[in-house]
């Protein structure tokens, strides 16, 4: 195999693919007079203001238009449009070393038919299917089968960032799931990158559910790296209840940093001492038992051990308890607690919200506390206090604002503002 | 029997029999959207006692959806749009999800509070749950760092 260089500069966005929805977006009503007045356009705009100051003492004003909408009935009640993205401009100084940013985050044509949960989504399409979880520029299809069986794949290019690499650039894949009525659900699946023709990403796994009797539920699934032949990741989870008021949930998961963390497009996750040791591995253990000992009143414990190969342990345990005074008030708090081997990993969180609805207006207000048995660049606890409000202007219309005052170990005082204007369209269904 | 000719019979064979299997499915579709409106953290054994049961919204949820989703994605759509996803499941994004909905206390959203700080220590104790989020995309603000 020809070795391959992760080049960490930004990678060159596709720009004939978002010109092509685009321009899809602008003259499809006019290419198709007919079918514009049968369509059934919906979606939501989010614009938001954001005022924060970051670590190298920069005023942060930025300006963000989210919009997603989905075009229904396109000539056909099978087919639909479905598009999302945002923009940034700054007012104040830049973030990120650019004035404005954008993101086309999907963007796809659909086919679903009445029968057979047949889809074909071609575009910009989210892919969550066995090993995989990937955006991908291209085309995805599945379909269920006789007996029970389900079949899916995926091939496109992949959406990732970071990684400018020579040649071409492709991912596919797929999953063969089978059901057998409501006692289980099993998948087996497969995904591969080819990165200049080379195998660049290999990963098979297999994914189950699994229902052997009433309130008794399986979940989980293994992955396996098929370029450095090991397993990445077990993860497992167990779910028991409700029995009366109580419910238990049990998870297990194993992981192998030499296999997990394969080709990652960033140094974060680069496997070197001092950030993610070489040969590590982990097995994490959780349980947490929640009572309801009223409609109102929850209460939870909750216990979760780490286990490093290399680092030891660390064990973070905890409780909290929820209370809701009506479907639009209530209040939580709760305490956790970390106990690890390195300094860093021995503090103690608390955390204490309520919310409430006065009129047409959402207020909430959330503190949380951390208190760290060794001090962080000299700070021995840190806080961060917001409150927030939202008006329902109408059922189309809403307007919020919330500010948040913390002290950390990174700043002496941080003051954040954000300001939210949402307007919904178009039909409803759906969040 | 050859190499190549065991290659030609299955590359016949198969095809033929996924559409013979797709040809007798006849399954009705899942509906596209919820046909009665679903409150905020729906308990769907409420009213399902077949697999849909197992899609109850309970505290844990936020840890085993990533399950039910790569299994049967569809079920989501039914309630969610893709937006939903892409808030947390995002190729690039500038803004945490909780602050987007800092007036939803009661939701579990990632990075609450100063993360600055705090993704230093989550990091060291689990950063495969970094990894699946900012492993290969949605990475921009981790990089003004990270080099």
């Amino acid at each position: 195999m020809k070795s391959i260089n992760l080049c960490l500069s930004e990678r060159s966005e596709p720009g004939a693919f978002r010109l092509l929805v685009l321009t899809s977006l602008l003259l499809g009503p006019l290419l198709f007079p007919a079918l514009s007045a049968a369509v059934n356009l919906s979606g939501d705009s989010r614009t938001y203001l954001q005022s924060r100051e970051t670590a190298i003492d920069q005023n942060i004003l930025g300006v963000y238009e989210y919009l997603d909408f989905a075009v229904q009935n396109v000539g056909n009640e099978t087919i639909s449009f479905h598009t999302g993205g945002w923009l940034r401009y700054d007012l104040r100084d830049e973030q990120f070393g650019r004035k404005s940013n954008n993101d086309l985050q999907y963007s796809y044509l659909s086919f679903r038919a009445a029968t057979d949960n047949t889809v074909v989504n071609l575009g910009r399409v989210m892919v969550f299917e066995g090993v995989a979880s990937e955006r991908v520029d291209g085309v995805y299809a599945r379909t269920d089968m006789a007996a029970g069986f389900g079949i899916s794949a995926f091939a496109g290019n992949p959406v990732e960032t970071n990684s400018d690499l020579s040649g071409n650039d492709l991912i596919y894949g797929g999953r063969i799931g089978h059901q057998g009525g409501d006692l289980y659900r099993i998948g087996v699946s497969a995904l591969k990158v080819e990165k200049d023709s080379d195998d660049y990403r290999e990963e098979q796994g297999v994914d189950l559910w699994l229902h052997p009797m009433n309130k008794v539920d399986i979940t989980g699934r293994s992955s396996y790296n098929g370029v450095t032949k090991g397993w990445m990741e077990h993860a497992y989870a167990l779910s028991l209840g409700p029995f009366d008021k109580v419910r238990l949930n049990t998870e297990a998961s194993w992981i192998n940093y030499d296999d997990y963390f394969f080709r990652a497009t960033i140094s974060a996750f680069a496997l070197q001492p001092g950030l993610l040791t070489p040969h590590e591995g982990v097995r994490i253990l959780g349980q947490d038992i929640s009572y309801a000992a009223t409609d109102k009143l929850y209460f939870t414990a909750d216990y979760k051990n780490f286990n490093y190969d290399i680092a030891g342990n660390a064990n973070y345990y905890g409780g909290k308890v929820n209370y809701a005074y009506s479907s639009v008030s209530g209040s939580g708090f709760s305490y956790h607690r970390m106990e690890g081997e390195s300094d860093r990993l021995q503090y103690d969180e608390y955390r204490l919200y309520g919310y409430t609805k006065i009129d047409r207006t959402n207020l909430a207000v959330d503190l949380i506390d951390i208190s760290y048995a060794n001090a962080i660049n000299g700070v021995d606890n840190s806080y961060s206090l917001s409150v927030a409000a939202l008006y329902d202007l109408n059922e189309a219309w809403k307007m919020g604002a919330d500010a948040e005052y913390s002290r950390n170990p990174d700043f002496d005082r941080d003051v954040r503002a954000f300001v939210k204007v949402l307007y919904r369209f178009g039909s409803k269904g759906g969040v | 029997m050859t190499k190549t000719s065991t290659k030609l019979l299955l590359s016949l064979v198969v095809p033929l029999l996924l559409f013979g299997m797709y040809a007798c499915a006849h399954t009705t579709s899942m509906a596209t959207v919820h046909p009665t409106e679903v409150p905020a953290f729906p308990v769907c054994s409420d009213c399902h006692t077949d697999s849909r049961a197992a899609l109850n919204h309970t505290s844990d949820f936020s840890t085993t959806h990533k399950f039910y989703a790569v299994q049967n994605k569809q079920a989501c759509t039914i309630c969610h749009k893709e937006s939903f996803c892409s808030d947390c499941h995002a190729h690039k994004e500038e803004i945490k999800p909780s602050d987007k909905y800092k007036d939803s206390v009661e939701r579990a959203l990632p990075h609450r509070g100063d993360y600055l700080n705090q993704h230093k220590i989550d990091g060291r104790v689990n950063p495969a749950s970094c990894m699946k989020c900012h492993g290969r995309s949605n990475n921009e603000r981790c990089r003004v760092c990270h080099k």
